[in-house]
C-alpha cells in the first residue's frame, strides 16, 4: 500500500524539532560577527545541551588534547563552524529518540548514520573538502526517512527490508511506499530550520545523477559516494556492493576501489569510538575483511548449489536422452516387424500395394497370400488413430486374417470371427475398417466384403457402359457391434482393375491443398489407365505428398488387376 | 476444436467445435466419459464440426459403449455434413442414434 505524503502540506508543528536553543546556536555560527559570549548565553538556556556538548567536545572525536571547560572555550578550540555542526548532530539525535516512533529500531538507523557520516569524513580527507561538514552531513543525509517513518508509523515493517537495498534501489522503493523520497523531506527540513543553505542541498541532491563528480557539488558527490561504501556493511551481497560502491565512488570523487577497501578496514573500530562519544548505541562491529569473507563463503555456497543443479541437470539430460535412445530403438524395432507384416511384392500375385504411414507406426495395413487352389486372399484395414496403439490393433487384426484366412476362405465367415475376437479385447472405442476380399486370377472371379472401409474402386476402361463402379460398405467396422453379419458382393474384374484404399487417400491433400476426395481419386486412376501398376501406385502417392498441409492420415492403396 | 457441455431436460448436451482429429479427440472423449461417469445421458451435437477423423469417431463409439453398460442414452444430434459423410461412409449410421437436432434427441 502507499502511504501518500504531500510535502507541501508539512508544517514544521507536524514534525520534532531540536531544542529552540539548539536551533539559536545553529543560527547565530552562521553570522560573521557572532562572539563566543553570545554562543555562550543562549547554551546556558539548556543546561541539557550544554553539558553534551562539553562531554562531545572532551571525546576521542575531537582528539583535542586540553580539556574544554566551557562553551566559550569550545568556540575557541573547536571553531564556530565545528560547534555548530556538533549542536547539530546531538539536539537532531535526541529529537527524534528511541520513544519517538514505536516498533522501529532507530538505535540501527543511527549506527547506519553514523557510518556514514564516518565514510563521508574520511572521503573528505582524501579529496580535501571540509572534515568536519561532510561528517555532519553523512549524519543527516537519511534523516528524511526516520521523518517518514515518524509521519507513517504503520510503514516501519518496511525498515528491514529497505535497509539492505543499494542506494539507487532504496529511493525508489521510498517513491513507492511513501509517494516522496527521504532527499525530499531532508531538503525541506534545512529549510524549516534554518539550516544552512549548502547542507540542504547536499542532503537534497545526494542521490541525484547530476552530481557524478565533485566538481559540481563536492558535499554532494561525497554524500553519494558514503551511500554506497556503506551498503557494502548492510547489503545481503557484499562483494557486489563493493564492486558497485568502487564504481560510484570513481566516478563521483575519483577514489579507487584499493582505497574504499583500507577506508572499510578501518571502519568497524571509528564507528564504535565515535558511538562512544556521541553518546550512540551500536552493535559489535564487524570487521571488513570478516564481511567479505562472509560473503565469500556465501558465493561458494551459492555456486556450489549452483553447480550441483547443473550436475543434476546434466545427468536429467543424460538420462532423457538414453531413454529417447532406447524409445527410438523400440520404435525402429516395432517399424521393423511392423513392415514385415506386409506381403513382399510377388509377381505370381497380381495384387500390389503401398503404406506410407503419418507417423513413425502405421495404423493401416494389408495383405495378400495365394492359397492352394491359386486363388488369392486379400484385404486392406484402417486402424482408428494414429501411432503406437494403433499399430498395435494392426498387428493383432493382421495377423487374425492371415492366420484364420489360410483356413476360412469365406470373406464374410473370416470378418465375423475377426470382428468377434476384436470386439472382445477393443478398448477405448478403437475400431478396424476393412476390406477383405477373395481373388481368382484365373477367372476375374472376385468376392470381398466392405466393413465401414471408403468405396473400393472397379475401374474398367474397356467396359461399354459403367467403366468406375464404387463398391460402397454395407456394415459398420469390425470392433464395435458384437455378432455383426457381413453381406458379400461378388463381380467379375473383366481385365479392369479394382482399387482399394485407406481414408487417408482420399481425405488426404491434393497439390492444391483441397481434400483429394472420391471422385478427385476415380480422375486420378482414369487419367493413369494406361500407366504400369508400380507407376499408378507411385503417382497417386506423390499427388498426396506435394500439398504445403502435409500427410494428414496414413495413407495404403491395393490394386488388384 | 472447443467442447461446451449445458444439461437440459436431463441430458448432458456436449457441443463439440472445429476440427476432432488425433490431437484434440482426447479432450473430446475425456468429456463424453466423464458425462457419462455422472449416470448422466449423453446427446454429441455435432453441428459444428468441420473435420472428424477415425480417433474422433472412436471417441463416440466409446462413448456409445460406456452409455449402454451403464443403460444410459447416447445419441448423435444436428450432425454436420462433413462429420454425416464420415458417418455414413463407414456405416456407423447403423450403430449410432442420429437426431436432426438437439431438441429432437431430448424430447425422444
Amino acid at each position: 500500500m502507499v502511504a501518500v505524503t504531500q510535502l507541501e502540506r508539512i508544517k514544521p508543528t507536524d514534525l520534532p524539532a531540536p531544542p529552540q536553543a539548539a536551533l539559536q546556536i545553529i543560527r547565530a555560527c552562521a553570522r560573521e560577527e557572532v562572539t563566543s559570549h553570545e554562543i555562550s548565553d543562549i547554551a546556558e538556556t539548556n543546561p541539557a545541551l550544554t553539558a553534551e556538548l562539553l562531554r562531545v567536545a572532551n571525546s576521542p572525536l575531537y582528539g583535542i588534547s586540553r580539556e574544554v571547560t566551557s562553551i566559550s572555550n569550545a568556540v575557541a578550540v573547536l571553531g564556530l563552524r565545528a560547534l555548530r555542526n556538533l549542536v547539530l548532530c546531538i539536539s537532531i539525535h535526541d529529537a527524534i529518540n528511541k520513544e519517538a516512533i514505536p516498533d522501529f529500531d532507530a538505535e540501527v538507523f543511527w549506527e547506519d548514520s553514523l557510518r556514514r557520516a564516518l565514510i563521508a569524513r574520511q572521503l573528505a580527507v582524501l579529496v580535501k573538502q571540509d572534515v568536519d561538514e561532510s561528517f555532519t552531513a553523512g549524519l543527516l543525509q537519511d534523516f528524511g526517512l526516520l521523518i517518514l517513518f515518524y509521519l507513517h508509523p504503520e510503514q516501519t515493517t518496511q525498515w528491514q527490508r529497505l535497509r539492505v537495498l543499494s542506494p539507487s534501489e532504496r529511493l525508489q522503493q521510498e517513491q513507492e511506499i511513501f509517494s516522496v523520497t527521504h532527499t525530499e523531506i531532508g531538503q525541506k527540513l534545512t529549510e524549516f530550520w534554518e539550516l544552512p543553505e549548502s547542507l540542504g542541498e547536499a542532503i537534497g541532491g545526494h542521490h541525484a545523477h547530476i552530481y557524478t563528480n565533485s566538481e559540481q557539488n563536492p558535499l554532494s558527490a561525497i554524500l553519494q559516494a558514503a551511500d554506497w561504501i556503506s551498503h557494502i556493511f548492510t547489503s545481503n551481497h557484499p562483494s557486489q556492493a563493493l564492486k558497485d560502491a568502487s564504481a560510484k565512488t570513481s566516478q563521483a570523487i575519483g577514489i579507487d576501489e584499493q582505497k574504499i577497501k583500507a577506508l572499510c578496514a578501518s571502519l568497524p573500530e571509528l564507528v564504535t569510538e565515535a558511538a562512544i562519544s556521541l553518546g550512540l548505541k551500536v552493535e559489535q562491529q564487524v570487521e571488513f575483511e570478516q564481511v567479505m569473507r562472509d560473503a565469500n563463503v556465501r558465493l561458494a555456497e551459492e555456486n556450489s548449489s549452483y553447480q550441483e543443479l547443473t550436475w543434476n541437470l546434466e545427468k536429467t539430460l543424460r538420462e532423457r536422452d538414453a531413454l529417447a535412445a532406447a524409445l527410438n530403438n523400440e520404435l525402429e524395432l516395432a517399424r521393423e516387424i511392423q513392415a514385415s507384416l506386409l506381403p513382399p511384392d510377388n509377381n505370381d500375385i497380381p495384387v500390389h500395394g503401398i503404406n506410407v504411414s503419418a507417423k513413425e507406426l502405421s495404423g493401416d495395413f494389408y495383405d495378400f497370400f495365394k492359397l492352394d487352389d491359386g486363388r488369392v486372399m486379400f484385404n486392406l484395414g484402417d486402424v482408428s488413430g494414429k501411432g503406437m496403439h494403433a499399430a498395435l490393433l494392426m498387428a493383432k487384426t493382421s495377423s487374425l486374417f492371415r492366420c484364420l484366412g489360410k483356413k476360412n476362405h469365406s470373406p464374410a465367415e473370416l470378418l465375423k470371427t475377426i470382428n468377434h475376437e476384436i470386439c472382445e479385447t477393443s478398448i477405448r472405442g478403437m475400431f478396424v475398417t476393412m476390406v477383405a476380399g477373395i481373388y481368382n486370377p484365373q477367372d476375374g472371379q472376385i468376392t470381398l466384403v466392405n466393413a465401414g472401409n471408403p468405396p473400393p474402386v472397379l475401374f474398367n476402361p474397356k467396359a461399354s457402359e459403367k467403366k468406375i463402379k464404387l463398391l460402397a460398405a454395407d456394415t459398420p467396422p469390425l470392433g464395435i457391434v458384437l455378432g455383426m453379419c457381413y453381406e458379400e458382393v461378388s463381380f467379375n474384374l473383366q481385365q479392369g482393375h479394382l482399387y482399394i484404399y485407406s481414408d487417408g487417400i482420399t481425405e488426404g491433400y491434393a497439390p492444391n491443398d483441397t481434400e483429394l476426395g472420391v471422385m478427385g481419386l476415380v480422375s486420378l486412376i482414369a487419367s493413369l489407365d494406361k500407366a504400369p501398376v508400380q507407376k499408378r501406385l507411385d503417382t497417386i502417392i506423390q499427388h498426396l505428398s506435394e500439398s504445403s498441409k502435409g500427410q494428414r492420415d496414413d495413407m495404403t492403396l491395393l490394386i488388384i488387376e | 476444436m472447443e467442447c461446451i457441455t449445458k444439461t437440459e431436460a436431463g441430458f448432458s448436451i456436449i457441443t463439440l467445435t472445429g476440427e476432432i482429429d488425433l490431437y484434440c479427440s482426447a479432450d473430446a472423449r475425456k468429456e463424453i466419459l466423464q458425462q457419462l461417469e455422472t449416470r448422466q445421458s449423453v446427446v454429441v451435437d455435432l453441428s459444428q464440426v468441420g473435420y472428424i477423423d477415425s480417433s474422433g469417431i472412436a471417441s463416440l463409439v466409446e462413448g456409445l459403449q460406456l452409455a449402454k453398460k451403464n443403460n444410459l442414452d447416447f445419441s448423435l444430434a444436428a450432425v454436420s455434413d462433413a462429420a454425416l459423410q464420415v458417418i455414413k461412409l463407414a456405416r456407423l449410421d447403423k450403430v449410432f442414434t442420429i437426431h436432426p437436432t438437439v431438441k429432437d434427441a431430448v424430447s425422444n
